[in-house]
């Protein structure tokens, strides 16, 4: 191994992540410094339900996806969501893997998990930028940091598969990429949408709190089989 | 902030009043999102709006973020461009705001419900109508109305000795047809153990909502009171964003009820009545109240559970539906409450999808139904909801809130759908068995009673020759002679002939139109003093009651109307001229 993929193996990483850590700090600094709203009304609903509830609830709703209809109808795209994000839990595992365990790598089982899900995810990520750029609602909703975060992510994938044996005998090009690549996103992610899984919990918690109290998560409601069909 | 000099003072003040507006789940749903487009297809202006992007929600509320962006949020300090994050400048860019969120958003909170983000887009677009408002930027309607309920305490200016005139009337005839002297509308009672509110709509469009109620509370046996001011439990603050009138509204009526030392106060049916006295209130006025509340639906299934009240459900066997109204559904989580009760009253319910929280809006929420500049918009969108309805099969859509009634009873006309739009007060009330009071023999009426309007002379006055054989059947059944006028000329024509006891008049008519005739006939010193009831198929059209320039019109009824509706209204009409003359 060269020091120069050493030092983006163990420096780099560590200091993109002390930096990460400090951004999002002050992130949920500045966002606790606006006053929370509160809900002093005696709580609605049928009773069966309460705050702790309505945001335990919320919080669960992504692996629920029946529990709301725009998931629940689209499940190509629900599905989706689940191998991206796997794919992203994939990606970041093995920054960790090749410089601190990478004996792991030895299982072949492992190695096929890792290809696997992130081959997924980096597929994922190329239907996605289609459906972005050529559906009009999404085109007109993006931004440029929407194409470049999921641009990023989709090439960051592609380099994490190919890196996934953690194998140099053809060059280090590709650990290297892989590597500066995971620095930058670190560095990149909490000025980025892609910092939303930090505000994921938060703004479901609240929502959930909210909606908990008054009677309304968890959400009911009276199938009617044709409807869900079509 | 940059750019002071180049930008207007409305949009300076925008911007800085954001500030002090943001709470912490503002702020949470105007950083998540990001950009999916999962919550697109949720909203009824997409479906109905098929290719055009700017009724998406994310892209509504990007209109308020990049604002937000641009002032708040570091990356859009920063990287404006990167982020489309833009600021405020002119009072066009004002105007443009004020299209998205008054024009192409009912604050339905659909989106929400389907944002895997927990992104709650209504809020913040509630908030951006509140900046708006605080720099006089709304709708028309949205301004008088807010005018009405600060300056006189109800949202349609009624005033307080109509209101009470009114209640008065609904008194006397709630006594005659119970016979029983017990049976009355108690005003301002002290220390009653439930003191009930309701939408000033009720008084001016439907007082039949009213003595139904007033039947269940004399059946049930309740120790129940009307307050004679501060009984409007709707609240526009909702709607225009305004926190202050939200606070100050709520607030009228909390102290209201403690003054009478009421135990309860029970909200007529009303969506955004419900949750503005129930869930938001409290917030808004930053008040604790030391009383309960509670949706009059929960006090009907109560006392028929208690057995304080019994009903026949086979009084009630057309086909209904139910519709549920976004602020009790996904705002206060009553869903199973109103089903409940209707399982006990009516013998045909059929079920409507989606349904619950997951419904659509009757498109008429979040104060559309006052901005007439939005009409044919919202009414466009509404083909979303008239297939829903037509999928039931049902001939009545039943609906706990009186902006749904008004929504739905003006999309049912637009579609043809043939449906007509209730409460379940009304149903309760059919279905109410009132024992020994009722059950007594009908009596032989005295001719007024058999013959109500006689000697009664009424103008007809409408284009739809359909509405004028109807009305004219209905009021000669009862007594009356009628005249009848197919146009503007003619109604003011006959009007001075005839000189009729009572003028219905329906605003849209070719020629001179209704709202000619009426500014006429008030301004003639011969015929100004006839009362005159306004008959539209276009609840929008109801700017009548705002413009002031001459006295508002006596009487509303809303198109297309019930034999009962036209004869409660005609009557309470001139039993209140009646009143007037001879006090
Ligand atoms: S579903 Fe939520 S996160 Fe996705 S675009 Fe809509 S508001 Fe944004
Ligand atoms: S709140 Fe309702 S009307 Fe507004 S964007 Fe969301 S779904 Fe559409």
């Amino acid at each position: 191994m060269s020091e120069l993929l050493h030092f983006a193996e163990h420096r780099l990483q560590e200091a993109a992540l002390v930096v990460m850590a400090i951004v999002y700090v002050s992130r949920l600094y500045w966002l606790t410094r606006f006053p929370a709203g509160k809900e002093r009304q005696a709580p609605t609903g049928l009773g069966d339900t309460n705050s702790r509830k309505g945001f335990i609830y919320s919080w669960g709703n992504v692996a629920m996806p029946w529990a709301m209809e725009s998931s629940r109808m689209k499940p190509f795209l629900y599905g989706q969501f689940v191998l991206f994000h796997l794919g992203v839990v994939a990606a970041i595992a093995l920054s960790f893997v090749i410089p601190y365990a990478p004996g792991l790598l030895d299982s072949s089982l492992l190695v096929t998990v890792f290809r696997v899900t992130i081959l997924a995810a980096l597929l994922v990520g190329v239907a996605r930028i289609i459906r972005r750029a050529s559906d009009v609602y999404m085109r007109k909703i993006s931004t440029p940091d929407d194409y470049f975060s999921l641009l990023l992510l989709t090439v960051w994938f592609f380099f994490a598969f190919l890196s996934v044996p953690n194998k140099s005998d053809a060059g280090e090009w590709h650990l290297l990429t892989y590597f500066v690549l995971t620095a930058f996103f670190l560095i990149y992610v909490p000025f980025s949408k892609i910092s939303h899984y930090l505000y994921y919990p938060f703004t479901r918690y609240y929502l959930g709190k909210s909606l908990g109290r008054r009677g309304v998560f968890p959400l009911r409601r009276m199938r009617h089989p044709e409807a869900e069909r079509s | 902030m940059s750019n002071n000099n180049t930008r207007s003072h409305r949009a300076h003040k925008v911007i800085e009043r954001m500030g002090k507006k943001l709470n912490r789940q503002m702020v949470g749903s105007l950083v998540a999102c990001v950009h999916c487009g999962m919550c697109t297809d949720s909203c009824h202006y997409v479906l109905t709006n098929p290719g055009d992007p700017t009724y998406a929600p994310a892209y509504k509320a990007d209109q308020i973020r990049k604002f937000f962006k641009r002032h708040y949020d570091w990356t859009g300090r920063v990287l404006p461009w990167w982020v489309k994050a833009r600021s405020l400048y002119t009072d066009e860019d004002l105007e443009q705001l004020k299209d998205t969120v008054f024009g192409k958003c009912t604050n339905c909170r659909r989106c929400t419900v389907n944002c895997p983000m927990g992104v709650d887009y209504p809020t913040v677009n509630r908030m951006a109508r509140g900046l708006l408002v605080s720099v006089g930027i709304m709708p028309e309607g949205v301004a008088v109305v807010s005018k009405d309920q600060w300056e006189i305490g109800n949202q349609m200016g009624v005033l307080k000795e109509d209101y009470l005139e009114t209640l008065e009337w609904l008194s006397e005839e709630l006594e005659g047809e119970l016979e029983d002297p017990a049976a009355v509308i108690p005003i301002d009672k002290m220390d009653a153990d439930v003191v009930y509110s309701i939408n000033p709509r009720e008084v001016k469009y439907d007082p039949r909502t009213i003595s139904d109620a007033a039947k269940i509370f004399y059946s049930a046996g309740e120790n129940w009171t009307m307050p004679s001011e501060g009984w409007d439990m709707t609240n526009f603050g909702l709607f225009s964003g305004d926190d202050d009138l939200g606070g100050a509204v709520a607030r009228r009526l909390y102290d209201k009820v403690e003054e009478l030392r009421g135990k309860k106060l029970v909200i007529s049916e009303c969506g955004h009545g419900y949750r503005s006295t129930r869930c938001e209130g409290q917030n808004w006025g930053k008040v604790d109240v030391g009383f309960e509340m509670e949706s009059s639906v929960v006090t009907m299934l109560r006392y028929i559970k208690e057995g304080k009240i019994k009903v026949d459900k086979s009084r009630n066997t057309q086909p209904v539906t139910f519709h549920d109204s976004c602020n009790n559904a996904r705002s206060c989580g009553m869903t199973e409450e109103p089903r409940e009760l209707l399982s006990l009253v009516t013998t045909d319910f059929r079920e409507m999808y989606p349904n619950r929280a997951e419904n659509y809006c009757c498109t008429g929420g979040g104060g559309a139904m006052s901005m007439s500049e939005y009409t044919p918009r919202r009414l466009k969108s509404a083909k979303v909801k008239a297939d829903q309805l037509a999928a039931t099969g049902a001939t009545v859509v039943v609906t706990s809130c009186h902006n749904c009634v008004d929504g739905l009873g003006d999309l049912i006309k637009h579609y043809k759908l043939n449906m007509q739009v209730t409460q379940l007060v009304n149903l309760v009330a059919n279905a109410l068995v009132v024992e020994k009071k009722l059950a007594v023999a009908v009596p032989v009426m005295p001719t007024e009673a058999a013959a109500p309007l006689a000697g009664v002379t009424i103008l007809v006055a409408d284009d739809e020759p359909d509405f004028v054989t109807f009305a004219s059947t209905v009021l000669e059944d009862n007594g009356a002679t009628v005249l009848k006028a197919y146009n503007g000329n003619e109604a003011f024509a006959i009007a001075h002939s005839g000189k009729p006891d009572l003028i219905t008049l329906d605003i849209s008519m070719p020629g001179k139109s209704g709202t000619e005739v009426f500014e006429e006939l008030r301004n003639d010193p011969a015929l100004k003093a006839i009362p005159v009831c306004i008959i539209t198929g276009k609840p929008e059209l109801r700017k009548l009651i705002y413009e002031r320039a001459v006295l508002p019109p006596e009487g509303y009824i809303d198109k297309p109307a019930s034999e009962e509706a036209l004869l409660l209204n005609v009557r309470r009409i001139l039993d209140h001229v009646h009143h007037r003359t001879s006090a």
